[in-house]
């Protein structure tokens, strides 16, 4: 984990504030009982962003080179595709 | 001889993930099988729109916030845990991974309320499609959230006795990255089972 600071707080740190925020942004939408299929979409490309982010910072893949750097992204990918391709589906 | 030494070095560092390599071949294993189970709910659930819109609001969401945040904190305080054994703070390492067992019982906890209404309103896998894929994926993921903390206290109890240091943290940093899988897999997990619509 990298211990260069931004306005006094680690990266991981920062990372963490989106993470909550996020997750804060996830659940209104869930309270609002918003549904379709733009907003489905909307809520799981957040799900990915904290997915990729937990990866790169979290588990310290983002700081690798080759193909090491990539299983997290590749999986986010695979069940991102099939719920799209679902919720599309469903429509 | 020592030009030779640090060019592999500088070909061997940062090109593998932190921790035991065999605990990445098990953690991709194990995410794969919960895309399956995903895609699985995602396409049984094309062809009962209706059921899983009108059963997903009987979901707790509130305590599945409360379930979010504190995995990702647990997560956040193993990569604290991480960095004070990088820096030789083995009983800062044990702390930090102590305070993340604590998140996790706090999920656990939390989840067991949610079993109990149900359960208490007899509900169960054979109540209906919505609810045998809701039951069966949060229990898989409940198991591993058991099987994560059994892995931390393993390794709290080895730093606390200062089995690991600066230089050999392999351990800990094994048991991490399975934590932060079981983190990852509620990230996905979360919004699609109890927001998207």
């Amino acid at each position: 984990m990298s211990k260069k600071t931004f306005l006094g707080m680690r990266p991981c740190t920062w990372v963490f504030v989106l993470l909550v925020t996020l997750t804060f942004v996830t659940f209104y939408i869930g309270e609002q009982q918003m549904g379709g299929l733009t907003i489905a979409l909307f809520v799981l490309g957040i799900a990915m962003i904290k997915g990729h982010l937990v990866g790169a910072y979290f588990m310290g893949l983002g700081g690798l080179r080759g193909l090491w750097r990539w299983p997290v992204s590749v999986w986010l990918i695979i069940p991102g595709s099939l719920i799209t391709t679902a919720f599309i589906l469903a429509r | 001889m020592t030009q030779a030494v640090d060019a592999i070095n500088l070909n061997t560092v940062n090109r593998y993930p932190p921790g035991d390599l065999a605990i990445w071949i098990f953690i991709l294993a194990e995410l794969s099988v919960f895309a399956a189970f995903f895609g699985a709910y995602a396409f049984t659930r094309m062809n009962n729109v209706a059921l899983f819109n009108e059963f997903q609001l009987h979901l707790d969401r509130e305590a599945a916030l409360i379930n979010t945040l504190a995995l990702i904190t647990s997560s956040y305080f193993v990569v604290r845990a991480v960095a004070a054994i990088k820096d030789g703070h083995h009983l800062i390492c044990s702390r930090w991974l102590v305070a993340a067992m604590g998140m996790g019982a706090v999920f656990l906890v939390v989840k067991v309320g949610e079993y109990a209404h149900h359960f208490g309103q007899g509900i169960n896998l054979s109540t209906n499609t919505f609810y045998m894929f809701y039951l069966s994926l949060t229990v898989f993921h409940f198991m591993h959230v058991i099987m994560g903390m059994v892995i931390l206290a393993a390794v709290a109890i080895k730093a606390k006795k200062g089995g690991y240091n600066a230089t050999e943290h392999t351990g800990v940093e094994t048991g991490a990255s399975y934590w932060h899988m079981v983190d990852l897999v509620w990230l996905i997990l979360f919004p699609l089972v109890y927001v998207m619509r």
